[in-house]
């Protein structure tokens, strides 16, 4: 069996600072980490191999230097790496990103044998459009299933896979035919740590670099080329007001105390007792 | 050579992670040690348990000629702050600072002498010259124990699944905490009056403002060590170095001394920083980090073994500090050489036992002056402990002499001399002082 | 600029372990200690007496291992947090 596993190098938000004076992100300085719901999707991938045999490839685009993403994913226990880098894909929005992932993912079968199981995160955060996976899904022609909580059952045989996916209301169990894509959230599983022997292996990773002649691309759908929508600007929202707390003695108190600030709101007079 | 020659102390090799050597910490020793290893055509493991950098902290002075033997010309792309051309001591008193200093260009020409840096950029770039040698450097790595065959050390064991690493020699470099160290018997107990507690904040300001705050040009730094009311008058000492865009100020206090009061060593920090000359340094600031770390101070009295069959101990593990003179991280960069030196000469010989490791402690004590004078200064630290006037008393006096004689006010310079005098015999008695004296000369 | 150590540690930058690297070799004794230097010395106030116990905020730990050297009881069981877990800082 092939898993593939699609992810994304981002800053690290949590040390993502806003300059108070420009209302911009400050993303001097700040770490690269692999978007930790990818990391979950690659957890997941490597205990499917553990469950049912197989490989995993992991599949990413981005500068060389996302590299290191892809090393923490054969720190997990994937078996190969393999990033898109070229200038022809800088400015990719999310639609011609799907493009360079689907023909990541075609030339990764090519080598390596079809894919059943396609894994992505949920989202980047650092983007949180959620639009990627379910983009590469509809290039390829396969069921998509996203905010997979957990893999039930994966039958080679009836060439089917059950996941228990999350929705607003609760939990619904899907089963679908293979090949198929899955966006996986945080609670799915907790990534492993990684042993001594895996962490060396990544270290000295040499990930499989291809540009877009490697894949055979359509230059005019890469990059900005193939991007209709474009980023017009960043910024931080006005910081919302404090809420305010009405004191008082009793519950009695504050009630009415809560009462006189709504009807000041509205610009009624309180009534007469 | 030694490559070609693998350990073979035990059979089934294929399952084993061997290497030349295990170097069990990424900080200033580590890197020096793991850089001249590789140059030398072995292969070493350092494990790290950070990122290399991440867990670190020191004031922020690194003095290029023990760097330099290691990192060559590193001032020219590695991510120093300042060249330090302004170094000044002041005593303080709650409203008043006797200062004392010197300022050259000439420590910047040619080779300077010593730059300003914050250690998760520096070491970094540490780690990066390691690995660019050759080193396999592994972060987030924590080690555990020490493995042994009988007396002698064959590698260590980590945290991590399947995370046993062997090598004929170990070069422990675990920091300030020597818990390895002590594993082996090689360190005792370590007490409150072996370290000192720093807190340390790196505080935000435009390079210009910094510039015309001390007097600088671009690439220019100055440091001011104080001394007296910095520290509550408790054993220890403050500083504020001036980085590109930031100010590290920190204060040290003796755990010993801590344990009388009930000052947090936060507080003591806050107060530094309310200190009038201090408050004008860096007031305006923003803080962006606050840290905290300690200093060994056991000096010469309390130096571990530094070598076994199969291991050697560098830097603050080896506390190879003179707390006096600030020097900590040349001592570790110039231990960490000399101990990888000495596992090259073992694999050299194929003999990794204390016979031939002996040669680091040795060189070390031959080669590094420095490294002598922890043995002269080894009364140092209990000077101020008996001489309880040196932080309480005389700061006072100082400055009340200094203020004397420069207040021109109708009183004649004799008669201000002996103002000064009857002052300094109601703080301590002529014996009181000569003592004071007579035990500082000796120090010196 | 006299902001509180809270303000402080939120500054730093964590990574959080599920258990604590910092355990009292016996909880009781602590009742007794009259000193209490692991409150006063901890430089990220990690330690603080609730009630009848004392608590440990091992997720704020600076990994100083000050706390270690004053307990005069010798009580912690010390050691820095897992490979990868704990503090990490940006500027050192």
């Amino acid at each position: 069996m092939h898993l593939i596993v699609c992810v994304k190098q981002v800053p690290d938000t949590t040390d993502v600072r806003i300059d108070p004076e420009t209302n911009t992100l400050v993303r001097e300085g700040v770490p690269s980490i692999l978007n930790p719901y990818d990391a979950h999707a690659c957890e997941e991938a490597v205990s499917l191999k553990e469950r049912y045999g197989g490989e995993v490839t992991a599949v990413s685009m981005g500068p060389l230097q996302a590299v290191e993403a892809l090393r923490d994913c054969i720190a997990i226990g994937a078996d190969r790496a393999v990033l898109v880098s070229d200038r022809a894909f800088a400015g990719s929005d999310t639609l011609a990103t799907s493009y360079a992932v689907w023909s990541a993912i075609r030339a990764a079968e090519k080598a390596w044998g079809p894919a059943q199981v396609i894994l992505c995160g949920k989202q980047a955060i650092d983007g949180d459009t959620a639009q990627v996976g379910p983009g590469v899904a509809r290039r390829l022609d396969v069921p998509q299933i996203t905010y997979a909580l957990r893999v039930v059952e994966l039958d080679a045989d009836a060439n089917t896979i059950t996941v228990e996916r999350r929705v607003e209301k609760g939990l619904e169990m899907v089963v679908s035919p293979l090949p198929c894509l899955l966006t996986c959230v945080e609670e799915m599983n907790e990534i492993r740590y990684a042993s001594l022997p895996n962490l060396i292996r990544s270290l000295r990773y040499e990930a499989v670099i291809w540009g877009v002649k490697d894949l055979e691309a359509d230059p005019t759908l890469c990059g900005l080329k193939g991007s209709p929508t474009a980023v017009a600007r960043v910024f931080a929202p006005p910081e919302r007001e404090p809420g305010e707390m009405i004191e008082g003695e009793t519950a009695a108190a504050k009630v009415s105390g809560l009462i006189a600030r709504l009807r000041e709101r509205l610009g009624q007079s309180a009534p007469v007792n | 050579m030694a490559s070609e020659q693998p350990f073979t102390a035990q059979a089934d090799k294929l399952d084993r992670l061997e290497f030349d050597v295990v170097i069990v910490g990424g900080g200033c020793a580590g890197l020096a040690a793991a850089t001249v290893c590789a140059r030398a055509g072995l292969r070493p493991i350092v494990l790290e348990r950070g990122r290399p950098g991440n867990k670190n902290v020191m004031g922020g002075v690194l003095y290029t000629r023990p760097t330099a033997e290691v990192f060559g010309e590193f001032w020219r792309e590695a991510p120093v702050e300042r060249s330090v051309i302004e170094q000044s001591l002041w005593v303080l008193t709650e409203d008043s600072a006797l200062k004392i200093g010197y300022r050259s260009k000439a420590f910047a020409e040619g080779t300077p002498n010593a730059f300003t840096v914050l250690r998760a950029r520096i070491d970094a770039w540490f780690a990066g010259q390691a690995a660019a040698a050759g080193a396999l450097v592994v972060p987030n790595t924590k080690v555990e124990e020490v493995l042994r065959d009988g007396e002698r050390v064959i590698g260590v064991r980590t945290s991590r699944p399947d995370g046993d690493v062997y090598a004929p020699v170990t070069i422990i470099c675990e920091g300030v905490n020597p818990q390895l160290t002590q594993q082996l018997g090689m360190q005792g107990e370590i007490e409150p009056r072996d370290m000192s507690s720093v807190t340390k904040e790196v505080i935000a300001l435009p390079p210009e403002v910094i510039q015309d705050r001390f007097h600088l040009a671009q690439d220019e730094g100055a440091t001011i060590e104080l001394f007296g009311d910095s520290s509550a008058r408790l054993l220890g000492l403050a500083w504020i170095y001036t980085n590109r865009d930031t100010i590290s100020i920190g204060v040290g206090v003796s755990l010993n001394d801590y344990v009388k009061t009930q000052v947090t060593p936060h507080d003591m920090l806050q107060r530094l920083k309310a200190h009038p000359m201090v408050e004008a340094l860096v007031d305006g600031g923003e803080v962006r980090e606050y840290s905290s770390h300690m200093i060994p101070e056991g000096g010469w009295n309390k130096l571990p073994q530094l070598y076994g069959d199969g291991v050697m101990v560098c830097g603050d593990a080896a506390m190879l500090v003179n707390a006096v003179h600030r020097e900590g991280s040349n001592h570790a960069i110039w231990s960490g050489k000399l101990a990888a030196e000495t596992a090259v000469l073992a694999h050299e010989r194929g003999d990794f036992s204390r016979r031939t490791l002996a040669n680091y402690w040795h060189r070390l004590y031959r080669e590094v002056p420095t490294i002598r004078d922890l043995r002269k200064y080894r009364y140092a630290m209990t000077y101020p402990e008996k001489h309880r006037a040196v932080l309480g008393a005389y700061p006072d006096l100082a400055s009340y002499a200094a203020r004397e004689m420069l207040t021109v006010d109708g009183v004649t310079k004799r008669e201000k001399e002996w103002r000064i005098l009857r002052q300094a015999l109601r703080a301590r008695s002529v014996f009181g002082m000569a003592y004071d004296a007579i035990e500082a000369l000796r120090l010196i | 600029m006299n902001e509180g150590l809270a303000d402080k540690l939120y500054l730093l930058k964590y990574n959080i372990d599920d258990e604590s690297h910092l355990v009292l070799k016996n909880p009781e004794r602590c009742k007794k200690c009259e000193s209490r230097e692991c409150i006063y010395r901890c430089p990220a106030e990690v330690y603080s007496w609730e009630g009848d116990h004392l608590q440990i905020a091992f997720e704020n730990c600076v990994e100083c291992g000050v706390c270690k050297i004053v307990c005069p009881d010798c009580n912690i069981d010390w050691r820095y947090p897992r490979g990868g877990f704990g503090v990490f800082f940006k500027y050192g």
